[in-house]
């Protein structure tokens, strides 16, 4: 709607200034300008010293979404002939877009004057800007990663404004969304603007920004709404709009520009990976503690035989989801939960068919402690001292029998001395 | 006549299907042990090498409960044997715990301390072979119950509470554990380690000990021998 309402206006302006230019005669046509500057070789030595060509492709003007337009009507104060001119300002007619731009990131860095910062022409193209629905403009769905990365993937300017890794940023060229993009064209694949924004980037920590932990779920559910409809019952969900800021959120599970997908070995949901993901929270102290949940998650899992399938590539084993579920993951005290107690036999029959209810009576990858799984510990510890205790008795009988030997040679001697 | 005593230096203490049996179990056992410690104890490198090598977690599993058959079947062979057969019948009467073992154990190590003049005078079998025995045998048995619980298990989880089989596979792996145990201290120590066979007791392989040996460690068998004629 913005863009197609900032076009009528700039066609109106447009439609104005030419209609000036022809009734007063007041500045030049787009003719009269190209007289000097569709000369290629026009070109203008800056005060430091570089040459900078003044060359306009007129061509390429004329195709572009402003084509109808006078050069007066963005460069306004030129006449023929000219000295410099003031910059062009898009926001005269592009409001909304320079409102945006100005409370941005780059709006903010880019006001202090500083030249790295992309201004409106960085993005967009200066003569031969295009609509972004034109699979030739800059701003093109198709295009726009390469745009954003001409700049973030310079390990300079990365380094020079403390932003992420370049690597992590190119990053996105290989995950699920880059390469649906790239590879197969996609036009619904996620580019840099679906989850940043486009004139209103702001860094991930500030609230107001479309990437701060309290947007992801809904910015992710833009495509995938079937999945956040899920999220949004889970556990994990229902602590976000709650805010708990600790709740997990797409991103912690799956990453960010590297998301692949999760057939691919490197995915952090991939079959093999996926009890590590979950670790990083639920084998994290605070957070059991924090929030009462069940303590040792990652050894009691990694010590079943589940967890060493799994480790040795036996990929049908079953990891956390299996059991838990995946986005729509409920305490095992919720009913709907799968591995709530009256749940426990179908959800373990889905791969043991004979697990009965009477199976599902024990604890499952409890930790080994008095409260939790007397059986085991008892046994486990009657073991540890009977083997301990058969060792050390092993080792004194040995040494008491090597005694004995030394007493019964010696015995012997004397016998036949005697 | 004055000779004599000394032509048959040696005497047989296995025979040769007692020889083949020992040596089919330590092959049984040395592959249980491999491939059950590495799923045991699978936090470290060398069991993911182990594991590795054995081609992955199934195929360590297909080993080991080959393995498994392989050692129970020797199991009921044995006790057909030890049962049944003439010379099973009379080696189960000589390795048979009774009281003098246990007595003969406490007078050792009252001898080994110096508090008895007198040191047993063991048969065929002393004690160090009897416990052995009957300890490896007991823990055969119950490492074969579990692991058949466990091998079994859609046929297990029908009838019992995950608790039951949690229980089923620690007792599985340290039992596992105690054979080891038995087998690095006990075993290692009196055919090997022991001074009046160092290095090795070759009696596994040709199945003959010297006479003398015999005189030495196992006395009552030796004047046995002697009283029938064979040495």
């Amino acid at each position: 709607m913005k863009p197609l309402r900032s076009f009528v206006m700039a066609g109106l302006l447009a439609a104005a200034v030419g209609g000036m230019a022809t009734a007063g005669n007041a500045g030049p046509t787009v003719g009269d300008c190209q007289e000097c500057h569709g000369d290629k070789t026009i070109e203008m030595t800056m005060p430091d010293g570089t040459v900078r060509s003044l060359f306009v492709d007129g061509k390429a003007y004329r195709s572009s979404t402003h084509g109808k337009a006078a050069c007066t009507a963005c460069h306004v104060d030129a006449k023929a002939p000219h000295g410099k001119l003031s910059p062009v300002s898009c926001g005269r007619c592009h409001t909304e877009a320079a409102k945006s731009y100005a409370q941005s990131t780059h709006g903010i860095v880019r006001a202090k004057g500083n030249p790295d910062v992309p201004g409106c022409g960085d993005c967009h193209g200066k003569h031969d800007i295009r609509k972004v629905q034109d699979p030739m403009a800059r701003t093109f769905r198709l295009n726009i990663v390469g745009v954003c990365l001409e700049c973030h993937e310079d390990r300079v300017i990365e380094e020079r404004y403390d932003l992420p890794d370049e690597k992590m940023m190119a990053a996105y060229r290989e995950s699920v969304h880059g390469m649906a993009s790239r590879k197969s064209g996609l036009l619904g694949s996620a580019v840099c603007t679906d989850c940043h924004g486009n004139h209103l980037i702001l860094p991930g920590d500030q609230p107001r920004s479309a990437t701060h932990r309290q947007h992801i779920p809904s910015l992710c559910g833009k495509c995938h709404s079937g999945i956040l409809e899920k999220y949004e019952r889970s556990v994990h969900g229902k602590g976000m709009r709650a805010g708990i800021a600790e709740s997990p959120v797409c991103t912690d599970c799956h990453g960010e520009h590297t998301i692949t997908k999760i057939s691919d070995p490197a995915s952090s949901v991939y079959v093999k990976n996926v009890p590590r993901t979950c670790s990083a929270c639920h084998d994290k102290e605070a957070i059991s503690s924090r929030y009462a949940l069940p303590k040792k998650r990652f050894s009691s899992y990694m010590d079943s035989f589940h967890g060493i399938a799994l480790e040795y590539g036996m990929t049908k084993a079953a990891n956390c989801a299996s059991c838990h579920a995946f986005h729509d993951i409920l305490p095992a005290s919720d009913p709907a939960s799968p591995v709530n107690k009256a749940n426990l036999p179908r959800t373990c029959g889905k791969c043991h068919p004979n697990a009965g209810e009477n199976f599902a009576k024990g604890m499952i990858h409890v930790e080994v402690s008095p409260e939790k799984a007397m059986g085991v510990f008892a046994v486990r510890v009657f073991y540890t001292i009977f083997i301990g205790t058969l060792v050390t008795l092993f080792v004194l009988h040995v040494a008491m029998d090597l005694l004995g030997r030394h007493r019964r040679g010696k015995a012997k001697a004397g016998k036949t001395e005697g | 006549m004055g000779e004599e005593p000394r032509s048959p230096v040696t005497v047989e203490r296995m025979s040769v299907l007692f020889r083949v049996q020992h040596i089919l179990l330590m092959v049984s056992l040395l592959v249980l042990a491999v491939t059950g410690f590495a799923l045991m104890f699978h936090d470290n490198w060398l069991a993911a090498a182990v594991i590795r090598l054995e081609g992955g977690v199934l195929y360590r599993g297909i080993i080991h409960r080959s393995a498994a058959v392989f050692l129970m079947a020797q199991l009921v062979y044995h006790a057909f044997y030890m049962l049944c057969s003439r010379e099973g019948k009379r080696e189960l009467r000589e390795v048979w715990l009774t009281r003098r073992d246990f007595d003969d154990f406490f007078l050792a190590m009252r001898f080994n301390l110096g508090m008895d003049s007198k040191y047993p005078r063991f048969g065929r079998y002393g004690y160090k072979e009897k416990f052995q025995y009957w300890g490896a045998t007991t823990g055969v048995f119950l490492i074969s119950v579990t692991g058949i619980i466990l091998w079994a298990e859609t046929f297990s989880m029908r009838y019992l509470p995950k608790v039951v089989l949690d229980l089923t596979l620690i007792v599985h792996g340290y039992q596992g554990l105690l054979a080891f145990v038995i087998l690095l201290f006990w075993h290692l120590y009196i055919v090997h380690l022991h001074p009046s066979v160092f290095p090795m007791n070759r009696a596994w392989l040709t199945g003959k000990v010297d006479a003398e040996w015999l005189r030495q460690e196992h006395p009552a068998e030796y004047e046995k021998l002697k009283g029938e004629g064979v040495i």
